[in-house]
């Protein structure tokens, strides 16, 4: 089952005590491909994410991503392997200033802890490293506030910071969990340029969880529907928004 | 079966005490999310005024009816109002400092008070203690187990009627469960909390006053280590349930003394048996779940502000600079660097307007210390330089992860010890003992960090407490490491013609192995390293998604600090030429943590600062008049509640103050051309300013 998807989830099933959150559910994201991800609160779309990410593990199924099992490895081991992930609750480093915060991840992505390097040039960051981190800056438009602490930051910045960080590294897959919560038509407007540059230079593959569907339909190639627990329809995005059943489970049968 | 009867009856008594703490625990740590430390302080307190009245003349149930549900409540409350209700939503190691602070403050307090320590062996609240009343089969039942029994059935019937079947305990369950939604519907849930805080110290109150006669003298480290059981009974009941600590108390009672029978006397059993509680926080701690262990309001209350999380704690230097800005949080200048366009990512940072304050002040310090200082002084700094070096392995530690270890003093006496035996019995020189105390300390660090640093946050530090314990009763009395109460004696060291034996050569030295030590704390700190122990104390969950292996950091941490700990305490022992097991028992832990939290955790001053603090603290308390000896012990208490104003400790919060009157004072000659620094002050938006 390795295909040439980039990302290959089989049979994912999830139990929280009597509750049924996944249930063989199969997903897969193609190299460079973006995806969306939708349905109705409570149908599992944040627990898969867990599940792909490491964060839960699943009672069954299997994780594939570039052709390698990961489901048993942690959550950073993932991460490094190309993985990188925004959160639907905003998880910030508290205290430290946007740059920072990209810096942090572009260091870690690259692998160990450097405490030897630190003992011989006080750990400062190589040109390389600073030029990524300003690249991914400018790419935000986030440069002007490169320097501010996150905590003096609004919402719609701080999920651009997220996305930053996510994107150090270089990752090969994005997971982003509902990016436009909270953030007025401009700002969304905003991320999904923000998100088709970033697919254009770097030829990064995205999972989206969004309730926004313009959102959605601006950005994906293809769109996986999930209600409770279970896949509702997958393809194009036109075709699977036009099926009567996610119509119904999922828009309201009127709309 | 009557053998083992024999034995576990007289566990009996201990376990009903045990198992009133761990209740008592329970209940305001549910009530007020403050695991509440200072318990083993409130229940000596009662037993020293009942002690007290009944020297005094007063009979034995009017003493008991005033020191149990007069003075216990009176404390409790005043300690809800003053300190616990105020840091509710704050971080563990804000809540857990005041609590440990007053552990140790308040037995001092009122022995102030009582005037002296009561000179007649406590007697039991009815009956006589050792006259036998009853036999339950061939076991002897004294009056001491019978009353102390009685009393826990007693308080346990109360217990059960209270929260079955009134308002206020259904009101009190609700509080429980959400503080919040609680005052939503209408019940003051601050009236509520304080019942709790009432009904809790009326237990350690009892619990001390029952447990009083179990000793010939009344002392205030027998209550410290009966909290460490009541932490265990409270942790068998996983934090929120008041009948399993009340049966986790009474099985542990029960099994110290089974144990104790059935096992040789000796090291083993006089081991095994303090081990106990520290084996029963490993294996219960993990099966409780973290979220309810790290906060009871975490679910309910508004988290804790990003400010108040983001001012404790270590403040790295190295930032990224940007030329139109300045980087860091809170009040960092940054140096000017050429070139760029305006916000372009240029370098790294940094200095602090207060570093050079500082070594001027050090500076003059040690040209004094070698120049016209007196050398009953010059020991005093120098034992201030060695503390300095323990404090910094709490610096790299508390400051820079948020994780709280009770065991610091642990790891300084193994370096100790160890850095003497390897000097006394294989010659090696004293200087390179240092450096293996400190491995082997470290080693020690990465076996205790492996099993408990899954933990965080309060429950990492209560397993440390419970390690330290077992340190002391099963590593220290070794001859090959502490030699028990005799203790070692270590060499000063001498380096082929240069002896550094003399104060003034050996006061150097020190200073050569803090400024090493340093060094090292400050690499780590402004390195990668220290970003990435930043990002993980802003969140665990964001470091680990960005490829930070967190645990494994965590464990390097832990390992670094305690050699950090180990160094100073070899140290510490070359300079007094002798370490004893009590230079460095599992209480100096709990001090050394409450006055560098107090002082301040976020910078290598504050380290420096407190090793002079508490070297010159502890003069005061040997030389001056024992009536003074309190007064030291008052303004210790003082401080601890000062510390929940201000829990970026003292320096930090000095050093905020001097930026913003130096910002002040660039707001007012701004516009002085390119030499005006785009520095940041506190609540000055750096954007705004550095524009």
């Amino acid at each position: 089952m390795t295909g040439d998807g980039l990302l290959v989830a089989s049979g994912i099933t999830k139990q929280f005590g009597g509750i049924v959150a996944l249930d063989h559910v199969d997903l897969d994201v193609a190299a460079g491909e973006a995806v969306g991800l939708v349905g109705p609160n409570g149908a599992g779309k944040t627990t898969l994410f867990n599940c792909v990410f490491g964060l839960e593990s699943p009672d069954a199924g299997t994780v594939e991503f570039d052709g390698r099992r990961i489901d048993r490895l942690p959550v950073w081991r993932r991460s490094r392997l190309g993985i990188g992930r925004t959160f639907q609750r905003i998880e910030l480093f508290e205290g430290m200033t946007v740059a920072d915060h990209l810096l942090v991840a572009e260091q870690a992505a690259s692998g160990t802890v450097r405490i030897w390097r630190d003992f011989l040039h006080r750990g400062g960051p190589t040109p390389p490293e600073l030029h990524h981190v300003q690249e991914v800056l400018d790419l935000l438009g986030l440069s002007d506030l490169a320097g501010r602490p996150v905590d003096t930051l609004d919402l719609g910045h701080a999920r651009l910071v997220e996305l930053g960080r996510a994107m150090m590294g270089t990752p090969r897959l994005l997971l982003l969990d509902e990016p436009s919560s909270g953030l007025d038509a401009d700002d969304t407007a905003q991320l999904a340029r923000i998100l088709d540059g970033a697919r254009r230079s770097t030829g990064v593959a995205v999972l989206l969880v969004e309730h926004d569907l313009a959102l959605v339909e601006s950005a994906v190639d293809r769109l996986y529907v999930l209600n409770f627990g279970k896949v509702l329809a997958s393809g194009g995005v036109d075709e699977v928004l036009g099926d009567p059943d996610v119509r119904r489970a999922y828009l309201g049968s009127t709309a | 079966m009557t053998q083992f009867l024999d034995y576990a009856v007289p566990g009996v008594p201990f376990g009903c005490v045990f198992a009133l703490m761990a209740v008592g625990l329970v209940l305001t740590y549910k009530a007020s999310g403050v695991f509440n430390l200072a318990f083993g302080a409130q229940a000596f307190v009662s037993a020293l005024a009942y002690v007290s009245l009944v020297q005094g003349g007063w009979p034995r149930w009017a003493a008991t009816v005033i020191a149990v549900l007069v003075i216990g409540p009176v404390v409790g409350v005043l300690l809800d109002r003053l300190l616990f209700r105020r840091i509710r939503t704050a971080s563990p190691l804000v809540k857990l400092v005041p609590s440990l602070g007053l552990l140790v403050a308040l037995p001092q307090v009122a022995l102030i008070i009582t005037g002296s320590t009561p000179t007649i062996p406590p007697p039991a609240i009815v009956g006589n203690a050792q006259t036998v009343y009853l036999h339950l089969g061939s076991v002897p039942l004294s009056g001491l187990e019978l009353s102390i029994s009685a009393s826990t059935v007693v308080v346990a019937a109360v217990l059960v009627v209270l929260f079955r079947f009134t308002p206020v305990g259904l009101e009190m369950r609700a509080v429980v469960e959400s503080p919040r939604m609680t005052e939503l519907a209408g019940v003051n849930a601050g009236r509520v909390s304080a019942f709790a805080w009432i009904l809790s110290s009326v237990m350690a109150a009892l619990a001390g006053v029952l447990l009083a006669p179990l000793y010939s003298q009344l002392d205030p480290q027998n209550f410290t280590v009966l909290l460490v059981w009541g932490v265990a009974g409270a942790v068998i009941g996983r934090f929120s349930s008041l009948p399993l600590a009340l049966v986790g108390g009474l099985a542990l009672g029960i099994a110290q003394e089974v144990i104790a029978g059935y096992l040789p006397a000796g090291v083993i059993a006089n081991g095994l048996r303090p081990s106990l509680p520290f084996v029963v926080l490993l294996v219960f701690l993990p099966l409780a779940r973290q979220r309810q262990l790290d906060d009871p309001l975490s679910g309910c209350d508004p988290p804790t502000s990003a400010l108040e999380r983001t001012t404790v704690g270590y403040r790295s230097a190295s930032t990224v600079a940007t030329s139109g800005g300045a980087g860091h949080a809170v009040g960092l200048w940054h140096e000017r660097l050429e070139g760029g366009s305006p916000g372009r990512v240029t370098g790294v940072l940094t200095r602090r307007p207060t570093t050079t304050f500082a070594w001027a002040v050090g500076v003059v310090a040690v040209v004094s210390a070698i120049t016209w200082v007196p050398a009953d002084w010059l020991l005093t700094m120098n034992q201030g330089v060695a503390f300095a070096v323990i404090f910094l392995s709490l610096v790299l530690l508390t400051g820079m992860t948020g994780q709280i270890s009770l065991c610091q003093a642990t790891f300084a006496g193994l370096g100790g010890f160890m850095a003497g035996q390897l000097a006394n019995n294989f010659g090696l020189p004293i200087v390179l003992g240092m450096v293996a105390g400190g491995l082997l300390a470290a080693g020690l660090g990465v076996v205790v960090a492996l099993p408990t640093l899954r933990l965080a946050g309060l429950p990492l530090a209560l397993a440390t407490l419970a390690f330290a314990l077992l340190a002391d009763n099963i590593l220290f009395p070794n001859s090959w490491v502490g030699n028990g109460a005799g203790g070692i004696t270590l060499p000063r060291p001498s380096a082929g013609p240069v002896s550094f034996a003399a104060a003034k050569p050996f006061f150097l030295l020190s200073l050569v192995v803090l400024a090493v030590c340093a060094g090292i704390v400050k690499l780590v700190g402004d390195g990668t390293m220290g970003r990435y122990l930043s990002a993980v104390r802003g969140s665990e969950l964001a470091a680990n998604s960005v490829g930070i292996d967190v645990y494994r950091l965590r464990v390097l941490v832990f390992a670094l600090s305690a050699a950090l700990a180990g160094v100073g305490g070899a140290l510490f022992g070359s300079l007094e030429g002798s370490l004893s097991a009590t230079d460095f028992n599992y209480q100096i832990s709990a001090v050394l943590l409450v006055v560098v939290a107090i002082v301040g955790l976020g910078s290598i001053a504050g380290a420096v600062v407190a090793g002079v603090v508490y070297a010159t603290l502890q003069v005061a308390v040997t030389s001056l008049p024992s009536r003074f000896a309190g007064l030291v012990a008052v303004l210790f208490g003082l401080a601890t509640l000062s510390y929940t104003r201000h829990p970026e400790g003292f320096l930090d919060y000095l050093s905020g103050r001097v930026q913003v009157a130096l910002a002040g004072r660039r707001d007012r000659h701004a516009g002085d051309g390119p030499g005006a620094e785009p520095g940041v002050g506190v609540g000055v938006d750096p954007v705004a300013e550095g524009a």
